[in-house]
């Protein structure tokens, strides 16, 4: 349920990142990839390339490309950073910079291979890839600092220090 | 003691007098802090009052610096709208002025403008913006359309640099070229480009950009181009009807 309403969010925020009052920049930004790495948190790898296949079925929708190619690369990305994620442990922020740098290097990389293989024209190069890397793991980096503040706001610590202010 | 009560003095009868003296400061001080506790009262009310004007003069406030904001962008739109008219005169007819509603200007080269089928937008029609050419119209909806930037690694038009007989292909991408030309040719950098019509898109006579670094390459000179539009910076365009149509 809450990888669903997430990637309601991440749908939501690829658009609005897009919105011409927003800085050109973060144009780039994948959000919706983050959704198979927040996935690899709970699911097999096999699981997280079921939600990185939707993700990417998002994206192609959204970005108005040909559907298919996207999402076999996000599907793909997923199961590397599900299998890494286990791999190496990765928590904490680590884990959403980590995860999204590695989903986004990924499945730029599938999706570039898929559109040679197809000798299809692309609507981005390298450069392009470069700023979807840069923004998704921006966005991925906030992610991270919003989950801190979280668990902090949530923590038993702060809790009992707010109950022993009171006394 | 009765007659004491009613001896007179000039003022009166000196029982009079006497309550009179005692009464009178009492009530000058009772009416006083009456006084004092009506005007607190008023005072209260007034306070209470003024806090409330202030608080909807704030939100007011707050309103007309939102709809000054708004006004400020519409009026930065408009004036380069009216900028962009006045630059292509030429093509004000059938044109359709559209703001930019979304960009992908690095991942997939496009801009959504608010015009569409409802308002005569045609796939294919060249979009100018203050400056130059921005690129072409590659997929159209009812009320919106999108538009194909010349960086896109897909984009191509028929070009020719000043000074240059030969007419070329510029080719979009990371780093957008000019193909086409015979080798050797040299060409100063900063050489405006501007479009020919041969590809059926682009009107003939519009800048697309300056030459950059020229070098052989193979069979031709590839020659950089720097375009003339920023994507990033364009607020309104210009819809051109369908060139191809026309002919």
């Amino acid at each position: 349920m809450t990888l669903a309403v997430g990637f309601l969010v991440a749908c939501l925020l690829h658009v609005a990142l897009r919105a011409a009052t927003v800085w050109w920049f973060l144009g780039a930004c994948q959000p919706l990839l983050l959704v198979p790495v927040a996935a690899s948190r709970r699911h097999t790898p096999v699981g997280v390339a079921w939600w990185g296949l939707f993700a990417g079925i998002a994206i192609d929708v959204l970005s108005g490309r040909i559907i298919g190619p996207g999402a076999i690369a996000a599907a793909a990305a997923g199961a590397a950073v599900a299998v890494l994620v286990r791999r190496f442990e990765l928590v904490g922020p680590l884990f959403w910079i980590g995860g999204a740098l590695l989903a986004a290097v990924g499945s730029e990389a599938v999706w570039m291979v898929i559109y040679l293989t197809f000798n299809a024209p692309r609507d981005h190069s390298v450069l392009g890839s470069l700023a979807i890397v840069a923004t998704t793991a921006a966005v991925a980096m906030a992610v991270a600092a919003g989950e801190r503040i979280v668990l902090w706001w949530r923590s038993p610590q702060r809790r009992r220090r707010r109950e022993l202010g009171r006394l | 003691m009765a007659a004491a009560a009613q001896a007179r003095s000039p003022q009166g009868p000196a029982l009079a007098v006497g309550i009179s003296a005692v009464v009178t400061p009492v009530l000058d001080a009772v009416n006083a802090a009456g006084a004092a506790w009506e005007d607190l009262r008023v005072g209260q009310q007034d306070l209470t009052a003024t806090v409330a004007e202030a608080k909807r003069l704030r939100a007011e406030n707050a309103d007309l610096k939102r709809t000054s904001q708004l006004l400020a962008a519409e009026l930065a739109a408009l004036r380069q709208g009216a900028r962009l008219l006045a630059d292509f005169p030429s093509f004000t007819d059938g044109a359709v002025l559209a703001r930019v509603v979304a960009r992908e200007v690095l991942s997939s080269h496009t801009l959504h403008l608010d015009k569409g089928t409802r308002d005569g937008v045609h796939t294919d029609a060249a979009v100018l913006a203050e400056g130059g050419v921005l690129g072409r119209v590659d997929r159209v909806f009812e009320h919106s359309c999108r538009v194909q930037l010349l960086s896109h690694p897909a984009a191509a038009a028929a070009a020719k640099v000043i000074g240059v007989d030969r007419e070329a292909l510029l080719l979009g991408g990371d780093r957008p070229s000019l193909t086409g030309i015979p080798p050797y040719t040299e060409i100063a950098v900063g050489t405006a480009v501007l479009t020919t019509g041969s590809e059926g898109i682009y009107p003939p006579g519009l800048l697309l950009g300056s030459t950059g670094d020229t070098r052989t390459s193979g069979l031709f000179t590839a020659v950089g181009v720097l375009l003339a539009v920023h994507p990033a910076d364009v607020v309104t365009a210009i819809v051109l009807p369908a060139h191809g149509n026309e002919r």
